[in-house]
């Protein structure tokens, strides 16, 4: 009893890192609930995954059996409730990713438990959770109580916390896996990986989108060199793709894509309303170009209006020094 | 010839049981030369397969996106047939069977959720009005002239120009006029196009509601979009017009002249949903050659047989996949030939695409793309 379980995300012999941002949290309110942190690892032969979370954790909770050598929402379900069965504990953290969320909602109604998704903040009154999460798109947070029970489901959202640096020196425990038999259902068949070199622009974090007013193909370096320094992806208008500079798969927009970035920084884009409105979901905009009428600036949370060649070099040489 | 009870269905509910496979549709569609599209052999097909044989079969070809809506084919066929019917039949099935592009998708929702295809929220659909005196509709009292906003002009900030020049337009010719207050929404033109029916549906009686509660002898619209759309409206009672067709008629009767000269010369793009769709192919010249200094040019490709710029059909929000010049470039390079400083144009989507275009072929330093009443508030 008390003790708080972090289910831990794995593939192919790496840890996602939502699992070091719920030990963090499991850190933090495993002494509300009068327990411990416990790590709980199911795969095959992943002792060094079992090491290194021994590092974050009291204890480490290891079920090795090849049938749990490729994750199966089923076979997990099943040897999580005989676990929580076994050991009782008051919090099941479970990544909000999508392995996350094939098995939690699940394993909760198979149990009959509080469940609450996409959890942000947590902390323990009397024993029992109360947890935060959002509605309408991050701007309201609403603190959630639960129903009286031993035992908790939560799934974290990632990202959303600090990760713990491994400081301590826990145990690990192999355990048989409760549940050996292969799922009825579903099986694993391959891991597809995604082409090299293929960069997914709705999924990109720093995107420099480029518009007409870089003029020329062979001007296009200069861009390439500012997405360097920014890390950023590269992206585009329609006119930009049009005159091919970039693939049409970069071409953001209502019939190109729609971006999400934290940083989209326009350089001469005069925007289009097709292209504005693939970027609403961006966080920050900044904009260059030398129109002070360019509608992209009623867009931008920051605007520049001057000639992007004076002020990309100038750019790409500052963020250099730093 | 195998025909089964549904397919009889959609053929006859089409009306494409007269087709003769003459080829003319075709023969004419305008993105022939980038696309695969064959809009003949997809009323063939219509005829040969079971339905449900038919959406399988037919669902696979991406090219039943690439049809503009511009109804070339529907003007060029000797029947008087609209073989474009069937195009949007089959997006209506993919659509039902919810197999669409993310794009389109988000473009639907955001016409269910907030009454405008561009995902923005329907309290700013007036921000256009800001810092201007508009006479808005006031429920059960009759005004000549009900005004409808385009979403894109609505919302765009480039073309909300469009609806303020109107204004000043309006109150200059002593007009009596009136613009949808805080309930208009989203004329389902491109809804329809992205084969969505029964949101068409939806949205169709929601609007026919809202003309019923503000009464109008015509009511006028901004975008050829939304009159194709309204005049196609069942239980409309008000005649839809262009606003080009009573400025026109205003300009006739001499109740609108113009103060300024706009000495340019300009070429006129036919917008299809405004001349091949509703024969409105002399009131926006006759706008334009009202304009003092103004030196209006034609494109060989004109009125009937003008060329599509490929912004209709729902294309905003479907991409085609083509290694050939998009036409709104072609359109922008004839533009060039015939030394054109501005294509002007009276269409929302053709602005946008044209817009675009005019950048992609690098002209934009010498070529401008301009709405009619964007010269009008030139020389108001």
């Amino acid at each position: 009893m008390g003790d708080v379980f972090v289910v831990i995300e794995h593939r192919q012999g790496e840890i996602r890192d939502v699992n070091w941002e719920m030990l963090n949290l499991a850190s933090q309110v495993a002494s509300d609930f009068g327990g411990e942190v416990v790590s709980v690892l199911l795969g095959s032969g992943v002792d060094d995954i079992a090491d290194q979370l021994a590092g974050a954790s009291s204890k480490v909770l290891y079920v090795d059996d090849p049938v749990l050598e490729n994750f199966n929402a089923d076979i997990y379900q099943k040897n999580l409730s005989a676990l929580i069965d076994e050991h009782k504990p008051t919090i099941v953290m479970i990544g909000h990713t999508a392995q996350g969320v094939d098995v939690a909602p699940a394993l909760a109604v198979e149990k009959d438990l509080p469940y609450l998704t996409d959890v942000i903040e947590l902390r323990g009154e009397g024993g029992k959770p109360v947890a935060v999460r959002q509605y309408y798109q991050g701007k309201v947070n609403a603190e959630f109580s639960f129903a009286d029970a031993d035992t908790y489901i939560l799934t974290i959202r990632e990202a959303a916390l600090e990760p713990i640096e491994p400081a301590q020196k826990g145990s690990v425990e192999k355990v048989e896996a409760p549940a050996k038999e292969e799922a009825e259902h579903r099986k694993f068949v391959e891991y597809v990986e995604a082409e090299i070199g293929d960069v997914d622009i709705t999924q990109s974090e720093m995107l420099i989108g480029v518009g007409r007013g870089v003029r020329e193909d062979k001007n296009m370096p200069m861009i390439e060199e500012l997405a360097q320094v920014f890390e950023a992806d590269l992206c585009g208008s329609r006119a930009a793709v049009d005159a091919g500079w970039l693939p049409h798969d970069r071409q953001v927009g209502t019939s190109g894509k729609s971006v999400k970035p934290k940083l989209y920084f326009a350089v001469g884009i005069s925007g289009a309303f097709q292209h504005l409105a693939g970027i609403k979901g961006a966080k920050t905009v900044v904009a260059v170009n030398k129109d002070p009428n360019a509608p992209i600036f009623a867009e931008a949370d920051y605007g520049i209006v001057d000639d992007l060649f004076k002020v990309v070099p100038k750019l790409v040489e500052e963020l250099k020094e730093e | 010839m195998k025909m089964s009870v549904e397919n009889q269905s959609i053929i006859e509910k089409l009306d494409l049981l007269g087709c003769i496979q003459c080829g003319r549709c075709t023969g004419g569609c305008p993105v022939t030369v980038r696309t695969n599209l064959n809009v003949r052999r997809f009323v063939y097909d219509a005829y040969q397969a079971s339905l449900e044989d038919l959406m399988e079969e037919l669902a696979q070809y991406s090219e039943i996106w690439d049809c503009t809506g511009c109804h070339t084919c529907a003007v060029r066929c000797p029947k008087g047939l609209k073989p474009v019917e069937v195009l949007y039949s089959l997006r209506n099935q993919i659509v039902e069977s919810g197999k669409v592009e993310p794009t389109v998708r988000d473009a639907l929702e955001s016409v269910f959720l907030e009454g405008n295809p561009w995902g923005k929220p329907k309290a700013t659909r007036f921000d256009w009005m800001e810092g201007l005196e508009v006479k808005t509709a006031e429920e059960g009292q009759e005004v000549e002239y009900l005004f409808y906003v385009c979403c894109s002009v609505a919302y765009d900030p480039k073309l909300q120009v469009v609806a303020q020049n109107m204004v000043k337009i309006l109150e200059k010719a002593g007009v009596d006029y009136a613009f949808l207050g805080e309930e208009e929404s989203c004329c389902g033109s491109e809804v329809q196009a992205l084969g969505e029916e029964e949101l068409f549906m939806e949205v169709q009686e929601e609007n026919v509601e809202l003309f019923s509660s503000y009464p109008a002898k015509k009511i006028v619209t901004l975008s050829p979009h939304c009159l194709s759309a309204l005049k196609k409206y069942e239980g409309l009672e008000a005649e839809v017009i262009h606003y080009t067709q009573l400025l026109a008629e205003l300009i006739d009767e001499g109740k609108l002249s113009w103060e300024g000269e706009f000495p340019k010369k300009v070429v006129y793009h036919d917008p299809c949903y405004l001349g091949k769709q509703n024969e409105v192919y002399d009131e926006p010249r006759q706008v334009l050659k009202s304009v003092p200094g103004i030196e209006l040019t034609e494109f060989d490709r004109s009125r009937e047989r003008s060329l599509c710029c490929e912004g209709g059909g729902g294309k905003m929000w479907v991409e085609t996949e083509s290694q050939q010049e998009r036409l709104a470039e072609t359109r922008a390079r004839n533009a060039k030939e015939l030394e054109a400083q501005v294509i002007v144009c009276a269409c929302p989507f053709c602005i946008l695409t044209l817009d675009d275009a005019v950048k992609a072929v690098g002209y934009e330093e010498e070529m401008e793309v301009m709405e009619i009443t964007e010269i009008l508030g030139k020389v108001l």
